[in-house]
């Protein structure tokens, strides 16, 4: 390719850019524009949340710009400033992590725009906050797995990735638990990563070091919670050992309703994502509305699974 | 001094290769041994029959992996698209592979299908542009994710046929179906290598490629060839996967370029071609397996995990370089 042929594709490339701005800016005067920032597309539960997050603003009857920071915190504060560049009227913000995606809220705040935190939490407070309690979910599959085993018995926990704030909180809310039960110890941890085939590789090979002494499995994530199950299936180890993980991803409940996942938490995807646009709306519309606005867990069992499956 | 003696023995040809590559395996193969020992003794669930099992089942994917990525590194070439070839494979497997749709063979083949046109387009790109393999594989390990999001719509492909997942999970005479498509793979791969005239020109054209165009050889086929097999192999590791955690993933296999390129290095393929060969690799592979197997039954935190395995990549490969030297 000679430097012409360079040249004239980048002019191209930035005229269309340039031009595909325009037309959001145009469209500014007739209804509100939200930008959009997810932590990961790659994510089924991020997602459904930015699914409904799209139906809801249809229904209302507002513009969107849906970006994916790509687990990138520094990706996601790009994405923040370009919002501001563009005059948004309010910023719907998946955050990466808590401490450094703090800047983007700062920076949304300083020009003046409201911001929304859904799903997880930043240092910086933001205009509003959307989603749900992490430390909640484990404290529920925790407390599970303590009434099933009677309050005794050995427990393996599988962490997601260290020093997200899922895995912290969801570390947090499990040992909380096993405080209260002075039987019930944790034998083993270690982290699966949030994926489904590293889980079942270390539950292989804790099959090998404890085999019969596991009792109950706690996956940080649903994924991990069925990589734990196919090696415990895998080694004929199924029935002895109860297995617990969150998010109630289809995949989850599907195994839950075969009676192979003991138990998942579900969390909300549907309620995250329309409150959050409903949020947003109140604050744009300078109505009264909550700071914090918390989407329960919900326990799914064999029992009540046959209501989250669509 | 050390340059005229390898130019010396580049001349004499495939007798330098044979020793060198002869003892490059008896350094890894001593390392493997003296960790397995080790391992061993700290722990009595390491050397059960149960337990060695496992370790090859889950070294499977990577050593499947690692084995196209020698055939790509002994022509001096490198794939780094090997993982996302994985999650694209994987995903179009489990899309034809729900019950009671298509008989096993159709997900099989479509996934084969699609590991050999990204591998052949590879190959393509490499061979007409002259572009460093680096840099093209590292466009398509991008544009990979992205077909691989795009046919999973982002989400999981699950519910796949029992007879589909045989693969990862059954079992012929008590032995896992991933060790059997792994015994069959590397004796293929080996005969391939070692006895056809195609393995001997692999060698030719890593270890000079000027030379090589000089007497004759085939080069752009040559390469075409190797990023196709590492294309192909990167499908068969997508289909054990899927068929293991019986879903599809668009984000599986993320960073599995390095675990295989890894075992090829530690087993004594050299990163400038021309040197490796399989029982390297498959030892390569198997030492990760252990290490990491070895390190969960002694309940080593991941953090130091991390650190071991390092100063083991490391150690292996110096220990390597010494044996040359002698």
């Amino acid at each position: 390719m000679n430097r012409l042929t360079a040249l004239t594709l980048t002019f191209l490339t930035t005229l269309t850019l340039v031009s595909c701005n325009q037309n959001t800016d145009s469209a500014e005067g007739d209804k509100p524009v939200i930008g959009v920032t997810m932590l990961s597309m790659q994510n089924e539960f991020i997602v459904n949340v930015s699914d409904e997050i799209d139906k809801k603003a249809q229904e209302a009857g507002v513009e969107l710009i849906t970006v994916d920071a790509e687990r990138s915190a520094l990706k996601q504060i790009e994405q923040v400033e370009s919002f501001i560049a563009q005059g948004v009227d309010a910023i719907i913000m998946n955050p990466c992590e808590v401490e450094a995606s703090s800047p983007a809220v700062a920076k949304a705040q300083a020009a003046g725009i409201p911001i929304i935190n859904v799903n997880s939490e930043t240092a910086t407070k933001p205009s509003a906050f959307v989603g749900s309690d992490d430390v909640e979910s484990a404290r529920i599959a925790m407390k599970y797995i303590a009434e099933r085993l009677g309050g005794k018995g050995n427990v393996i926990m599988i962490h997601g990735y260290m020093g997200q704030a899922a895995q912290i909180k969801r570390e947090q809310g499990a040992r909380e638990v096993l405080k209260n039960y002075p039987d019930l110890k944790l034998i083993a941890s270690q982290t699966g990563e949030w994926d489904r085939a590293k889980a079942m590789s270390l539950m292989e090979n804790w099959i090998q070091s404890y085999g019969g002494q596991i009792n109950a499995v706690f996956a940080h994530n649903d994924e991990m919670g069925m990589g734990a199950v196919n090696a415990l299936t895998a080694a004929g180890m199924k029935d002895k050992v109860v297995v617990v993980s969150v998010d109630a991803i289809p995949d989850a409940l599907q195994a839950v309703q075969k009676g192979t996942l003991d138990a998942t938490v579900y969390q909300n995807a549907q309620q995250q994502g329309s409150q959050a646009i409903e949020t947003a709306l109140k604050i744009l519309n300078k109505q009264p509305y909550e700071v914090q606005v918390l989407i329960p867990f919900q326990l799914v069992t064999k029992k009540n699974v046959a209501q989250f499956v669509k | 001094m050390k340059q005229t003696l390898t130019t010396l023995y580049r001349q004499t040809g495939s007798s330098y290769r044979k020793r060198v590559q002869g003892m490059g395996t008896f350094g890894i193969l001593l390392a493997f041994v003296v960790i397995c020992l080790a391992l061993a003794l700290s722990t009595p669930r390491f050397m059960t029959v149960s337990n060695l099992t496992i370790i090859v089942t889950q070294v499977s994917i990577n050593a499947l992996l690692a084995f196209g990525v020698t055939f790509v590194i002994i022509t001096g070439g490198i794939d780094l698209s090997l993982g996302s070839m994985v999650a694209v494979t994987g995903v179009v497997a489990a899309l034809f592979a729900h019950p009671d749709t298509y008989p096993l063979i159709v997900p099989l083949m479509m996934a084969l299908g699609a590991g050999f046109l990204m591998g052949g387009f590879n190959g393509l790109v490499i061979t007409r542009s002259k572009v460093p393999p680096f840099i093209v594989t590292l466009g398509t390990m991008t544009i990979g994710r992205g077909l691989a999001l795009i046919l999973s719509k982002g989400r999981p492909v699950s519910n796949l046929s029992d007879t589909f997942n045989f693969i990862g999970g059954g079992q012929v005479f008590g032995v896992p179906f991933p060790i059997i498509i792994l015994i069959v793979v590397f004796v293929l791969c080996s005969l391939l290598l070692r006895k056809t005239i195609w393995g001997r020109y692999m060698y030719a054209v890593g270890g000079n490629e000027q030379a090589a165009r000089a007497s004759g050889i085939p080069i752009a086929k040559i390469k075409m060839l190797v990023y196709i097999l590492s294309g192909l192999l990167a499908a068969l590791a997508g289909i054990v996967l899927t068929s293991r955690i019986t879903t599809g993933q668009p984000n599986a296999g993320q960073g599995f370029e390095l675990d295989a390129i890894a075992a090829a290095i530690i087993g004594g393929t050299s990163t400038s071609g021309g040197s490796g060969t399989m029982t390297g690799t498959l030892i390569g592979a198997l030492l990760i397996g252990v290490i990491s197997n070895g390190l969960d039954l002694l309940n080593v935190t991941s953090y130091y995990q991390q650190v071991v395995m390092g100063v083991i990549i490391i150690g292996a490969v110096v220990l390597d370089g010494l044996n040359r030297k002698k």
